[in-house]
């Protein structure tokens, strides 16, 4: 299977889709935010560029992009109007895989330009070009030297691939219990994942180095776990979740086993030691700041459990995947029950889904 | 109406999409082939450098699209192959409004570069293609970063309605949808005034984005006549607007409807053109064709642009609905806004057999402009 066939976040503005379910997401942005603003602004400062770059690497399709754009231009705008100068023309470069529903983004530009213009009622009208850039970040997506700043927020704990590492020779998967690393995972899964995350990361950074100038900037959030152990109470038990909910599917009757087996995730969450050892051996960068963080339980709206919230959040991400292996039919089913479980677990003990934010500069 | 949000063409691949009704449009990108090919290396010539800015104005979706920018591809490697030197990397942007079905656009982008490593071995780092959303009446791309820009069956497409006849109260326009032999002369003023200011805009915004030297090729529908009325521009909506008030006539669509609603399109004459051309003088015209296109696309041609387009399924359709399809997918966007989802397939139809009738008394044309610009130093 072609992944880049077939992930995607669910498109649209419809009840399930990416765009009204990534409020989570947004959140561990906005946690994060004064320090992708300091970047941008600290990397202006050093080289003040006529004609700035700036990426968002797995922009996908909600509202999170565009306003996060927002606030990296108008910190640029701030910081010029301080020094008397005019600021920069504005390349904007938004990319994710060719099946992301660019359509739903591209409709909110307009309003996003409205917006800017509106921001600069005086003096020089505001110079912004944004595209659309398709393809998979694992490899070349822009010109060379091209940028200036990149952001990249919950996308590089996808992988290329599902590890070929997890595949026997006749082509079976040896991780039928699981469909992630897991207690019921042979030691050789956590391997593979791991040897995929290194080999990904790294063409990550090798082509990223190739597009960013000197000096640029990376910030990057993405799920990471807090040392070596893969089986904790962060992401991974998240996936375990998923797993009991097929499972339980499977019980009734509306799911094969075979099928489950056979489900696996192009996923890896690395430890702050992995991430490091990859930067230092790529060696195009070097990492000016690293965080770890927990995005806390919103107990602000009642009215949904926070248990259907994540169900929700995770089914907008992981719906092109699960549809492509099991069918749609089951997809309701599935996440309540997901749902439930998850609210079953918090109610013991919370779920500590950790999250990295890294600021990168390149040498 | 506010075009920028309304128009974009029927979009995804189903039967009344426009990429399966774009065919009229295929045969018109090929008979400007020679024009851009001679554009491409000209522009070669004069301005070679190790990155180059590619831009399709107007992109929309569907096969045409992809099929453009490949064969300026193939011209810029034949032509450098020649002369033995290297490739430069390739910054291709694809414009259209931000209503237009890029994502069907994308989803072809893998196998296309694909094709682009295993035939001319061009890998990632030699291609990139963006979707660019905006009006091209406007600014869309960094200061001198394009050295060749194309664009067809764009450009009579205006940035909006001419303002007096956007208007419920007055109607200048009655039971017409465009100019008409019985337009007053307002209608006529203020189609040419857009016109002038939309085309001027457009020019102004691609100087400003393009290298001394660059070289722009166009392609719109417009007139050999002088007079905006004559059939040859005119008829496609001149049909339409008898559909329509046949309907009205039948209590099925409100005649006022018809009244208020004015294509925002205008095709004009060679020397119109050429006239917005030497005022706005970013650019030199290098030449300026009008050649003859049958309604239906006529008889298909050797071109691989239109072998890939004879879709077997507009087979077995009349000339007179086959060309209603192809007008259905451009303005049914537009029509929908105004006129509502329910009447469009009994329009459809009615207009289809009044093609037909046309047909059967004349061989329909529209009149293609192609134009070859260059910027000046």
């Amino acid at each position: 299977m072609d992944l880049e066939k077939v992930f995607h976040m669910k498109g649209g503005r419809g009840e399930t889709s990416y765009s009204k379910n990534s409020s989570l997401q947004k959140r561990a942005a906005d946690k994060v935010n004064h320090i992708t603003l300091e970047a941008i602004e600290e990397m202006f400062l050093e080289s003040k560029p006529k004609s700035l770059g700036i990426a968002d690497l797995g922009c996908s399709s909600g509202p999170n992009s565009l306003s996060n754009i927002k606030e990296l231009v108008n910190a640029i705008e701030r910081e010029s109007r301080k020094l008397l100068e005019r600021a920069p023309e504005f390349r904007v470069y938004l990319n994710d895989l060719p099946t992301n529903d660019f359509n739903t983004i591209f409709q909110a530009i307009p309003d996003l330009y409205r917006e800017l213009k509106k921001g600069r009622s005086h003096g020089s009208p505001i110079s912004i070009y944004i595209a659309g850039y398709p393809g998979t970040f694992y490899g070349r997506l822009f010109p060379d030297k091209c940028l200036h700043f990149i952001y990249s927020s919950n996308s590089l704990h996808w992988l290329s691939r599902v590890p070929p590492g997890i595949y026997n020779e006749q082509g079976d998967t040896i991780n039928r219990k699981s469909i992630y690393i897991s207690e019921n995972s042979p030691p050789q899964v956590a391997r593979a994942y791991f040897e995929q995350f290194k080999q990904d990361f790294s063409l990550f950074l090798q082509s990223r180095s190739e597009e960013v100038v000197v000096g640029g900037r990376m910030v990057l959030i993405l799920l990471g776990r807090n040392g070596p152990n893969y089986v904790d109470r962060g992401t991974a038990f998240l996936w375990e979740i998923l797993y009991r909910s097929l499972a339980t599917l499977v019980s009734k009757g509306e799911i094969e086993e075979e099928k489950l087996d056979s489900y696996e995730v192009h996923f890896y969450a690395p430890s702050k030691e992995e991430l490091e050892d990859e930067i230092r051996k790529e060696g195009s960068f070097k990492m000016d700041r690293f965080e770890m963080f927990e995005i806390e339980k919103d107990t602000g709206n009642s009215s949904t459990s926070y248990g259907k919230a994540v169900a929700m959040t995770v089914r907008s991400i992981q719906e092109s995947m699960i549809s492509h292996h099991f069918g749609e039919a089951i997809l309701d089913n599935l996440f309540e029950e997901y749902g439930r479980l998850v609210d079953e677990e918090m109610a013991k003990e919370d779920i500590r889904s950790i999250s990295f934010v890294l600021v990168l500069q390149k040498l | 109406m506010e075009v920028m949000q309304v128009l974009h063409m029927n979009t995804g691949e189903g039967e009344t999409s426009y990429a399966k009704n774009s065919i009229v449009q295929s045969k018109i990108i090929s008979v400007a082939t020679s024009i851009i090919h001679e554009a491409v290396e000209e522009c070669l010539e004069k301005n070679f450098s190790d990155s180059m800015g590619i831009a399709d104005l107007g992109c929309s979706s569907g096969p045409n699209t992809l099929m453009v920018i490949s064969d300026i591809i193939d011209t810029i490697y034949a032509t450098i192959n020649q002369k033995g030197i290297l490739l430069p990397e390739f910054r291709v942007s694809l414009n259209d409004l931000p209503g237009n079905d890029f994502n069907n656009v994308f989803i072809s982008l893998p196998e296309f570069y694909n094709q682009l490593k295993t035939e001319k071995n061009i890998g990632p780092e030699g291609c990139f293609i963006s979707g660019v959303p905006g009006s091209f009446y406007g600014r869309l791309f960094p200061k001198k970063s394009l050295h060749f820009v194309h664009s067809s069956s764009s450009l009579h497409w205006l940035s909006q309605v001419p303002r007096p006849l956007d208007s419920n109260i007055m109607p200048l326009n009655k039971g017409k949808i465009y100019i008409s032999k019985s337009s007053p002369r307002s209608v006529f003023d203020a189609y040419l005034s857009q016109f002038k200011r939309d085309f001027s805009l457009f020019l102004k915004s691609r100087s400003a984005e393009m290298v001394v030297g660059g070289h722009m090729v166009l392609s719109f529908m417009g007139r050999v006549s002088a007079d905006p009325s004559s059939e040859e521009s005119c008829m496609q909506w001149e049909l339409l607007a008898q559909a329509l008030m046949s309907m009205a006539l039948e209590g099925l669509i409100e005649e006022e409807k018809i009244d208020s609603f004015n294509a925002p399109y205008y095709a004009p004459s060679a020397q119109e053109v050429k006239s917005v051309v030497q005022e706005e003088s970013s650019f030199t015209i290098n030449c300026l064709e009008a050649i003859e296109i049958e309604w239906d696309g006529g008889a298909p041609g050797n071109n691989h642009f239109e072998k890939y387009n004879n879709k077997i399924e507009n087979y077995n359709l009349s000339r007179g609905q086959q060309v209603a399809k192809t007008i259905r997918a451009v303005v049914e966007s537009m029509l929908e806004v105004h006129f509502g989802r329910e009447p469009m397939d009994e329009l459809f139809k009615r207009y289809a057999e009044m093609v037909g009738d046309y047909f059967s008394r004349t061989t329909a044309k529209y009149i293609d402009l192609v134009i070859s610009l260059t910027k000046k130093g």
